[in-house]
């Protein structure tokens, strides 16, 4: 009882020093703290609309965050996300448009050929680091360029939509029978939410329970002591990866047939749903469940952000410096628990 | 009377660590202070040292009352402490390492040369010689241990608190430090020893005090005792005289073929190692640590690979086999580094508890909480593990109780073949007395055990066949019924058997 209260301690931390500068912030421009946090509240939460399109965001960034969060309890600092996102949201759009099929039939398959190629695309990094010791951190966050560059030129040239007159790369609108039901009529919130509240208690039981969490658990926690008792960190690095990424691809697919109905080149990238994602994680300390609400709370943060802005004169920066500084507190943590893995991993025998 | 401490008492919550304890020092007097692990030795320094304050009680020094807020108060009262893991910093030299803290230092700068000239002298008034201009990082554990003890002399300390100073030197060393010791008491010097090794506490301590959950069992002068009414006290009962029955050895549960592994530098890591292990034998590894031991144990558990050699467990060749198929093969290991090896610092006592046994406590991939509550709840009362629940954190657990987890795991799995790396390595004698008790029970079992320890004592009770390491290869084998502790130690420093 008492260490979970203690993991909950730092997050905590994070968040009030957050507002706090917040709130110096707030001083700054002249802004009434109170009036302005208010505004932020109900921005986020004040009615059913904005509760729910707080929602809404909240989900692509809660899928993003759920996959990175299986990387890092396993160990591996996946950092791409965003990539796995983007190869995700490509293929569930174009699947979508070009699969024949009913509706129901399309939207399946467009999920699980997202989840598919990003799996396969995040793995690919996995792989690279246990066949050829390439550096996990920095293959991950290279590949996130090729995948946004590749997604670009697929949606300005093979896969350009030419029904319409318009400029934009980005492929074709989807079928409105492959849409996302919404659940609630006028709201944005859809299924979507659904399917990343499963997920979350979903991978929750997985690590805490199965073998196979035991597993990444225990690799996380000390890489010696699992190669030790017999677990092979090459394949559970890959296959790691693999999920971590297929919940990327999910996410790229959810917003693809819930919110934007096609994919369109730089929309998810300038969303920052990926990187939201990741603090998500490292603010809960990959805990699935921590990271599903934090994964609210920043999402709340942004929607917030827009109500202050829509009614009071403080710049909508002010909701930007307090994940500023949220992810300055994160940077340290994230930097001190890798130089410790670089360290358990120098002394590994099997890398000398 | 040189130090009092006075009724002292310290709670944490409900746990008292120590109850109303009396200790005393006399100048130029050596008092070892034992006890098992968790009976309230480091408390009661802790507190002596500043890091801890009492709940109540009184500490005198020269009659004196005095109070310690943190560290800096207790050496400016002359108190040193050498804890048991060095504190010094590799990449300086041994000079830089004694002055630090009070460096000499000319203008603004740091004055290398008088550091190097008072490090000598020191060195010389006190008869411990070192290289100040030396690198920690190439001094041997013994000489660190030195620079560790001139450091504290260097801060003017008086009273020189040692924590389990020879738990990581050779017996050489081990004889150095005790002479040190003693010279430096004769010249005035005080010195508390907390230490669980009976008999270098015998060779040393002037006055001895025993310390039994937290209460003082008693302070006795060492020429009025003996090794086993101190186990007694410690223990609160006899200690159970260890049986080993005569066995006929059956088939080699392990041989080990012509196995080298190329260092970086010229020298081989292991170089043409040949031996095997029998069903119902213990074979012990006798050696100074850094002669290939480790990396022996690693390269038969799969652990890293090797240049050249065959090992083939219960018949079966695994040369090249992953950690898991030769543990399948029958191999079970206690590793010799705990902390490094043998655990998740951050898991629970059960996460740690059921490496290894997923096959037995999981179905179809899930894990059975009840299965593995029952199993290492057994452990847990088997070894008499003291842990807070089966969730509690390893981290939480002292040494020797981690050690104890790690042993019931490894032994739970009945393997035919086991590997037993330093099994009690700063445990205290009644878990050792378990723990060597569970090893011949292995053994009554038909099990083959490669016991490796640094602790020849140990080599020598448990073994019925002894092998020599030095330098990477296998210096000699001897039969443990006949070897003498000369001849191995002359063995281990590289000498060749006699008779």
């Amino acid at each position: 009882m008492k260490s979970s209260l203690q993991s909950l301690l730092q997050p905590l931390i994070a968040i009030v020093a957050g507002l706090l500068v917040g709130a110096i912030a707030i001083v700054i421009v002249d802004g009434n703290i109170v009036e302005t946090y208010r505004e932020m509240w109900n921005g986020a939460f004040g009615n059913f609309y904005f509760f729910t399109s707080t929602l809404a965001r909240a989900t692509p960034i809660i899928l993003v965050g759920l996959g990175a969060s299986l990387a890092f309890k396993a160990g591996f600092f996946n950092m791409g996300s965003e990539g796995q996102m983007v190869l995700g949201a490509l293929t569930a759009a174009i699947t979508a448009v070009y699969i024949p099929g009913p509706g129901w039939f399309k939207a399946i398959a467009a999920i699980i050929a997202a989840m598919i190629v990003a799996g396969l695309w995040s793995a690919l990094a996995g792989w690279l680091d246990s066949r050829f010791g390439m550096n996990l951190l920095i293959t991950t966050l290279l590949l996130n360029y090729i995948a946004s560059l590749f997604a670009g030129y697929m949606v300005a040239y093979p896969f350009k939509d030419s029904t319409t007159n318009s400029a934009l790369s980005q492929t074709q609108m989807i079928d409105k029978s492959v849409f996302f039901p919404k659940l609630f009529s006028g709201m944005t919130l859809h299924i979507g939410f659904v399917i990343a509240i499963v997920a979350t208690i979903g991978l929750f039981l997985f690590i805490k329970y199965t073998k196979k969490g035991y597993e990444i658990r225990m690799l996380g926690g000390n890489p010696l002591f699992a190669s030790y008792g017999g677990v092979s960190r090459g394949r559970l690095m890959v296959a790691s990866m693999l999920i971590s990424g297929a919940f990327a691809g999910l996410a790229g697919a959810s917003d693809v047939l819930g919110t934007s109905y096609r994919y369109l080149d730089g929309s998810l990238v300038a969303a920052n749903y990926a990187w939201t994602g990741i603090m998500a994680t490292l603010l809960a300390n990959s805990n699935p469940i921590g990271t599903a609400i934090a994964a609210l709370f920043l999402a709340a943060l942004q929607t917030g952000g827009m109500g202050m802005e829509r009614n009071t004169d403080v710049p909508l920066e002010v909701s930007s410096i307090i994940q500023a500084v949220l992810i300055l507190f994160i940077t340290a943590k994230f930097t001190m628990s890798f130089i410790k893995r670089k360290k358990a991993g120098a002394k590994d025998g099997s890398t000398n | 009377m040189l130090l009092e401490m006075d009724s002292i008492t310290k709670s944490y919550g409900s746990v008292t660590a120590n109850h109303n304890v009396n200790f005393n020092l006399r100048k130029g007097e050596v008092h070892a202070l034992i006890g098992e692990n968790g009976a309230g030795k480091t408390t009661l320094m802790r507190i002596l040292y500043g890091m801890e304050r009492p709940t109540s009680g009184e500490i005198r020094i020269n009659g004196k009352a005095v109070a310690f807020h943190d560290p800096t108060d207790a050496i400016g009262q002359n108190i040193g402490m050498v804890h048991q893991h060095f504190m010094l910093f590799p990449a300086f030299t041994i000079a830089e390492n004694i002055v630090i803290g009070r460096e000499p230092t000319k203008g603004l700068k740091f004055d290398r040369k008088t550091a190097m000239e008072e490090t000598l002298n020191l060195s010389e008034q006190y008869g411990m010689p070192v290289n100040p201009k030396q690198k920690v990082a190439d001094c041997s554990l013994g000489m660190q241990q030195r620079v560790e003890i001139l450091k504290v002399l260097y801060q003017g300390a008086e009273i020189i608190i040692l924590d389990e100073p020879t738990g990581v030197l050779t017996p050489i060393e081990v004889k150095e430090l005790l002479i040190s010791i003693k010279k430096l008491a004769a010249s005035g010097k005080s010195f508390i020893i907390i230490s669980h090794k009976l008999s270098e506490i015998m060779e040393v301590a002037d006055r001895i005090t025993v310390l039994r959950d937290g209460h003082i069992t008693g302070t006795v002068n060492a020429t009025d005792t003996n090794e086993e009414e101190l186990s007694k006290m410690m223990v609160g009962r006899e200690l159970v005289k260890l049986e080993r029955r005569k066995l006929e050895y059956g088939d080699p549960v392990i041989d080990v073929q012509s196995l080298s592994i190329k260092g970086a530098k010229a020298k081989p890591l292991l170089d043409n190692i040949n031996f095997n292990v029998r069903e119902g034998e213990i074979v012990g590894i006798a050696g100074i640590s850094g002669n290939g031991q480790s990396e022996l144990l690693q390269a038969i558990s799969g652990l890293i690979p090797y240049d050249q050699g065959t090992i083939t467990i219960q018949g079966m060749n695994v040369t090249g086999a992953s950690v898991k198929q030769i543990r399948e093969s029958g191999l079970a290991h206690i590793p010799e580094d705990r902390y490094l090896w043998g655990v998740s610092k951050d898991a629970t006592v059960s996460d740690n508890g059921i490496m290894g046994h997923l096959e037995s406590t999981s179905k179809y991939g899930i894990l059975q909480g009840k299965l593995i509550r029952n199993l290492v709840s057994e452990w847990v009362q088997r070894f008499g593990i003291k842990t807070g629940s089966l969730s509690t954190k390893a981290q939480y657990l002292s040494g020797g109780n981690l050690q104890k987890l790690i042993v019931a795991r490894e032994l739970a799995k009945e393997t035919p073949f086991l590997i037993a790396a330093e099994p009690t390595r700063g445990v205290d004698v009644g878990a050792m007395e378990i723990i060597h008790g569970e090893l011949l029970k292995r053994r009554d079992e038909k099990a083959g055990i490669l016991l490796v320890s640094s602790e020849l004592t140990e080599i020598m009770k448990l073994s019925d066949r002894i092998l020599v390491m030095y330098e990477g290869k296998i210096a000699g084998e001897l039969d443990a019924t006949v070897a003498t502790e000369e001849q191995i130690s002359l063995l281990m420093a590289g000498g060749k058997a006699v008779g």
